[in-house]
């Protein structure tokens, strides 16, 4: 049933060589203004390395997205602890919670330009508000499920209500911050290009006018460029994660 | 003592930890609470949007208004009545193969391990960042709307899907085989029940999805339906107006995480809730 750690790597590999064998010929016969094929997007990529602007936008994208996102984090895992710790904070908030998970990110942008403009605060705005329920809602699921016998322990010991959070709840979130983390980095990156291709700016605006030329190699780069920032981040991420709490992913129980 | 089983974390907290067991009502107490929080936050949003121009924040009693006027709603409902069908085609379309593919993939190591990282890179890229191909390939009307749709529920709930038919405990397929299933009986009778928590799942963030890329796809491509009624009330700074879009999407949300939450009570029965 499951598969050596050698053979899954050679088939992993051959999965991708098939992948794009069937992108280069795909490509081939619809022609590069449908579909470039691999041949065509690698020098495309390595050409908008060299030119510089890509990475210029991507990196500008990236900082006004990692404030939407830590604001996300700063606002997220308090109230997510909060809800799974308090009850009456729970019963408070879950109504609200649940209508604003629901509530698509594209339908809110319209409404977010007459607010906040199209500048700095527009974007933050855009990706606090995709990310940060995300984060609400996996750290409150941690925080629920916190073993009610290791605070009992910790309270007939003595803990007080600081020692309480720093050494007994806290440690057993991590998991769950981490997991938190992770999904709301996703959204945020799926929000920061959705918001700059709404308004034409920053990378995806670059996206949205690469996507007018008549060559489809350069907008293909794109994508794998933003295919590689969302990867690299959950990747840093995960490490991150293992540094601070080692074997962390095992302790994730079903979420 | 030592030949008691040890008790199960939830059973041993309700001895410690609990501090009394909840009195009569705590329901209707319980839902008290959580109307007053929407009340109190309503009338705190009223009281901030009266102090800004409603041109900025509408407070929500216009928005309330905005559901009354006539006029207004039946638009709404005409354009919500329009983006329902792609958004139901998209939505079906990403079923029909999310599901099968899911199953393939979970239940078949070596088609996993080839297809898992052309599966990933997908995931890893926005599905907005495809719309410039959606207008290639498609053009500006339903088509793409239908394949933004497709493209943006397709992959979260393949995810899932794959999850579902990996985890299903190898006794219950040994079992059903020991007493004589055939190939087509194990498949309808023991795998698909066993997934099914995991197929609603999927079904849940798909069907959240795919009313996300609704609206999307009407306000990337060419503006219609509820994107027009959303491009017009801006242009005219008519946030109220714009508000009342948001909230009926977001209600239709709300709407169909419920009617997912029904038939999860139905099918799932036998299992056993908190």
């Amino acid at each position: 049933m499951t598969l050596q750690r050698g053979t899954t790597r050679v088939l992993n590999i051959v999965g991708i060589l098939l992948f794009l064998c069937a992108w280069e010929l795909g490509g081939r016969w619809l022609g590069a203004d449908k579909l470039a094929p691999p041949s065509l997007v690698v020098p495309a990529f390595i050409d908008l390395l060299r030119q510089g602007e890509m990475l210029k936008e991507l990196a500008t994208s990236v900082r006004q997205m990692l404030a939407g996102f830590g604001l996300a984090c700063a606002v997220g895992m308090p109230l997510g602890i909060a809800m799974g710790r308090v009850r009456a904070v729970d019963l408070a908030a879950t109504p609200w919670v649940s209508m604003f998970v629901v509530t698509s990110v594209a339908s809110l942008v319209p409404l977010f330009i007459l607010l906040f403009g199209t500048g700095f605060a527009f974007r933050v705005a855009v990706v606090f508000i995709a990310s940060v329920w995300y984060i609400v809602l996996t750290t409150y699921n941690g925080a629920r499920t916190i073993d009610p016998g290791l605070v009992a322990v910790a309270r007939s010991f003595g803990a007080s209500p600081l020692q309480m959070s720093a050494k007994v709840v806290l440690p057993a979130l991590y998991p769950y911050l981490f997991a938190g983390a992770r999904i709301g980095l996703i959204h945020a990156i799926r929000a920061m290009v959705l918001a700059e291709m709404f308004v034409i700016l920053g990378f995806g605006g670059l996206v949205h006018q690469t996507g007018l030329q008549a060559d489809t190699a350069p907008l293909i780069s794109l994508l794998i460029a933003l295919m590689i920032l969302s990867v690299g981040a959950t990747w840093l991420l995960r490490v991150f994660g293992e540094y601070v709490s080692p074997g962390y992913e095992q302790r994730l129980k079903g979420s | 003592m030592s030949t008691l089983p040890s008790p199960k974390p939830a059973e041993r907290g309700a001895n410690v930890a609990v501090r009394s067991p909840p009195p009569f009502g705590a329901w209707g107490r319980d839902r008290a609470l959580q109307a007053a929080s929407l009340l109190v936050g309503l009338i705190l949003w009223e009281a901030i949007a009266s102090q800004l121009s409603t041109f900025v924040l509408p407070p929500p009693s216009n928005v309330l208004a905005k559901f009354f006027d006539l006029a207004f709603t039946a638009q709404l409902l005409a354009a919500l009545g329009n983006a329902l069908q792609h958004m139901a085609l998209g939505f079906g379309l990403a079923l029909l193969v999310a599901i099968p593919l899911g199953i393939l993939m979970g239940r078949i190591p070596w088609l996993n391990a080839m297809l898992d990282p052309v599966v990933t890179a997908l995931y890893a890229i926005p599905t907005i960042a495809f719309v410039p191909f959606f207008i290639i390939w498609f053009g500006l009307f339903f088509p793409s709307r239908v394949a933004l749709v497709f493209a943006m529920a397709v992959i979260d709930m393949l995810i899932v899907v794959i999850a579902g038919a990996r985890d299903l405990r190898p006794e219950m397929l040994s079992a059903g085989r020991s007493f004589g299933a055939t190939r087509l009986q194990l498949a309808t009778k023991v795998m698909f029940p066993a997934m099914m928590p995991f197929l609603l799942t999927a079904c849940r963030i798909g069907l959240a999805r795919a009313i996300n890329g609704m609206i999307t796809a009407e306000l990337f491509f060419a503006a219609v339906n509820l994107g027009a009624l959303m491009k017009m009330s801006s242009r005219t700074f008519d946030s109220a107006g714009l508000l009342t879009v948001i909230v009926l999407i977001a209600l239709v949300g709300l709407l169909g995480q419920y009617l997912i939450g029904l038939l999860e009570s139905r099918l799932l029965h036998w299992k056993l809730r908190k």
